[in-house]
């Protein structure tokens, strides 16, 4: 019921919107700009800034708004545009990829260790992130909207426009890339 | 247990990692960045063709001007050029001229050995006048003494024919008249009378 009423919300927003009220698109922003956010930050790795990306969402949903048919929900249409975005941007990076430093892997290294067991902790966690970083994109994908984002397996497989065999293959692959990277982790917190 | 585990892990991480940092957006800034965009989409492009347009006739006209005015060596070496086919030029109509000139002068001497073959021989031209002349001395001659009985004024024509051509043919028959004349008379004063009269031969 809360659903149907969610719809049906959003589908007045786009309607208000597309008749030119700009403060239905401010409502908009204002009710997924923060998952959006979420989103972008743990595709890209866990930047922390992505207000960049935030924008260039929220610009292509803007100039894309009046077209949306309403097939999926507001939040996965946004969430796919996020996706595209961050690809995108995946592949700028990778264009503009530079050697590390020696100096950069220390600060890195040092900004993870801070004290005794909390240290340790947080050093297992950023071990974690960059193990995720490190899955080719397909599987960092699937696990950053499956585990992270929460996602429905069928929210995931329409956003990603993937099959339910395909996520669960990519899910179990990007799984054991992690239990092979992150082996001693897992056996210290068992 | 693993996977559960590896769940646990993976929420804590993403918890761990921090909240994102962005901008509050709202739909007037959306919409100026949209227009900035597409002013960007369509002006960029049309500023680059313009610019390659610009370039390109910038080209166009500096290739056309350096094609007006060429480097001086490149003058210098044409200049030598049209030299080297201007002296080329001369020499071909000096020769020709020479060839033109050679072959009016062949024939003219063709034409003037044409004459010249014509033109009969003097020295018998002038034998042939001598001998005519020495003839008509002599008929006259002749004709004094057979017609006119002028046999002095014969002796005198056969003896200037003598004198003026010795050696003529008709200086042998004025000798022989005169031989003749001579020995008449010869016969004459002898006393003979009745001779017969003397006729000259036929000329």
């Amino acid at each position: 019921m809360a659903a149907m009423a969610k719809v049906t919300e959003e589908q007045a927003l786009v309607e208000r919107f597309r008749r030119g009220d700009d403060s239905a698109f401010d409502r908009i922003v204002e009710q997924h700009s923060a998952e959006v956010a979420a989103l972008a930050n743990r595709l890209l790795g866990w930047p922390g800034d992505v207000d960049d990306v935030v924008q260039e969402v929220f610009v292509a949903a803007f100039l894309g708004l009046k077209k949306f048919r309403g097939a999926s929900s507001l939040r996965t249409w946004l969430f796919t545009i996020t996706v595209n975005k961050c690809r995108s941007r995946w592949f700028r990076r990778l264009r503009r990829l530079r050697p590390v430093t020696a100096a950069e892997a220390e600060a890195v290294a040092s900004r993870d260790r801070s004290g005794d067991e909390l240290a340790i902790d947080q050093e297992a966690l950023a071990r974690v992130r960059r193990a995720v970083q490190r899955l080719p994109q397909k599987y960092r994908e699937v696990v950053a909207l499956r585990y992270f984002q929460g996602l429905e397996v069928s929210e995931i497989c329409e956003l990603l426009g993937i099959t339910p065999n395909v996520m669960q293959v990519r899910l179990n692959r990007a799984k054991r890339r992690l239990k092979e990277q992150l082996g001693d982790v897992l056996e210290e917190k068992s | 247990m693993s996977e559960e585990l590896m769940e646990r892990l993976l929420a804590q991480a993403d918890e761990t990692a921090g909240e994102p940092a962005f901008r509050r957006i709202t739909a007037a800034g959306i919409r100026r960045q949209a227009r900035r965009r597409r002013l960007v989409r369509i002006g960029v492009p049309t500023t680059v063709a313009a610019v390659i347009t610009l370039a390109a006739g910038l080209w166009a006209i500096g290739t056309r001007a350096q094609g007006l005015q060429p480097e001086p060596q490149r003058i210098a070496s044409l200049e030598e050029q049209v030299r080297r086919l201007q002296a080329q030029n001369s020499a071909t109509l000096r020769l020709v001229q020479e060839v033109l000139e050679k072959d009016r002068q062949d024939r003219r001497l063709a034409s003037l050995n044409a004459e010249l073959a014509s033109i009969p021989d003097p020295m018998r031209e002038i034998d042939r006048q001598v001998d005519k002349t020495a003839f008509i001395l002599v008929y006259q001659a002749d004709k004094l003494y057979k017609e006119l009985n002028q046999t002095e004024s014969a002796v005198r024509a056969y003896k200037e024919v003598i004198q003026l051509f010795p050696t003529n043919q008709w200086a042998d028959v004025a000798r022989e008249r005169l031989s003749q004349i001579e020995q008449r008379r010869l016969n004459k004063s002898d006393g003979q009378k009745g001779e017969a009269r003397w006729e000259p031969r036929n000329t």
